[in-house]
């Protein structure tokens, strides 16, 4: 493939790797797992490239190639061997007015989405994201109204495994 | 609910803290193997094209014919051959049509029917062929009861003994359906391995959009 396109390609994916980054931290929950699953998501990506046409945005473009791998195209691969677990690295930056009640919520909250499936992960994320219900519908290919409902599902799921 | 905006504000907080990859780090990755369960389902399904092609071009059926003294048939058999071979070229070209609509870009659930979907025109291909074969050794074995004067013993025999005539049936079902059991079993140990997540995660798509 031609040399400008794989640099134009480059280019764009590294000033847009925190969207990747963000879908491997809500799908694996170890670092090997998350460098495999970003390797995959770029592959997928830059066989993809040739045929983004710049109608969307590139981040908009990448975030539905990148969602489709985690959820449908991924392969968890065996060499993943549960080293350094997410927990310990969740909170990468202090606060400097830490809230130790604070801290304790989210890290049960991020466990309770990891115990999310797949599909309802990927709802949280776009929620997470700011996206609207339009986006996240079409994203998913299902209606509107039931992309609504379903989160709304998701969100008394993660209160009950919260609060059981 | 709380939790949740709280969740949504370390998310956004955190946005930026991941290690940042160079464009190196990218460039290598892009020539790296790709392990998606497309990536599978292609090649397993080019073994399978060419395992059931090579199959039916192991049987020398003229041979066969001619030592059973049917060589009459041998045209009949050809014009079934090329029947057969167009069949096979149909569903080739039907899987490489559904192939090349697998996209990434379009919407997960789209994406996960027309992959469902290829895998679907592989089974169907199999099953075409294990229908194939069973017709084939029956009508082989059927020949040879009729036509081959070696096993006229065995006619006798048959028509003799009706428990002979009923235990080599059974036998020959035992096999058969012993084969197919393999045959079978691998399958289910291949694509449920490969599509296990894929069929969950398809289900609950569609239990949200019932």
């Amino acid at each position: 493939m031609n040399k400008n396109l794989e640099q134009s390609f480059v280019t764009q994916l590294q000033e847009n790797q925190n969207i990747i980054h963000k879908i491997c931290r809500l799908y694996t929950d170890n670092e090997d797992a998350h460098k495999d699953l970003f390797q995959e998501i770029t592959i997928q990506l830059w066989k993809a490239f040739p045929k983004f046409r710049g109608e969307s945005k590139f981040s908009t473009w990448a975030y539905r190639v990148a969602l489709n791998t985690a959820i449908t195209l991924y392969r968890k691969t065996k060499r993943s061997v549960n080293t350094v677990t997410y927990e310990g690295q969740q909170h990468f930056i202090k606060d400097v007015d830490y809230n130790y009640e604070e801290e304790e919520q989210l890290k049960l909250m991020y466990q309770a989405v990891h115990q999310l499936n797949d599909i309802e992960k990927a709802l949280i994320f776009m929620y997470l994201e700011d996206k609207d219900y339009h986006e996240i519908s079409e994203t998913l290919g299902i209606s509107e109204v039931n992309a609504r409902v379903k989160m709304n599902r998701i969100k008394g799921k993660l209160k009950k495994i919260l609060n059981p | 609910m709380k939790e949740l905006d709280l969740l949504k504000k370390d998310w956004k907080k955190n946005e930026n803290a991941f290690n940042q990859l160079s464009e190196i780090d990218i460039y290598k990755m892009l020539h790296q193997k790709s392990s998606s369960i497309v990536q599978w389902i292609f090649i397993i399904s080019l073994i399978e094209f060419v395992f059931w092609i090579g199959i039916s071009l192991l049987f020398d059926t003229d041979t066969y014919l001619e030592e059973n003294n049917r060589a009459d048939i041998v045209w009949y058999l050809h014009l079934f051959d090329v029947l057969n071979y167009s069949i096979i070229l149909v569903f080739i070209y039907l899987f490489y049509k559904n192939y090349r609509t697998i996209s990434t870009s379009s919407s997960t659930k789209l994406l996960m029917q027309s992959i469902l979907k290829t895998r679907k025109i592989v089974q169907l291909y199999v099953w075409y062929n294990l229908g194939m074969l069973l017709l084939g050794s029956f009508v082989g074995v059927f020949i040879a009861f009729t036509s081959n004067p070696k096993w006229d013993n065995f006619n006798e025999s048959f028509a003799t003994q009706p428990k002979v005539t009923l235990i080599s049936i059974a036998i020959l079902v035992v096999v058969i359906a012993g084969l197919m059991g393999i045959l079978w079993g691998i399958y289910r140990l291949i694509y449920g391995r490969l599509l296990r997540r894929l069929f969950a995660n398809y289900k609950e798509l569609k239990k949200i959009d019932f």
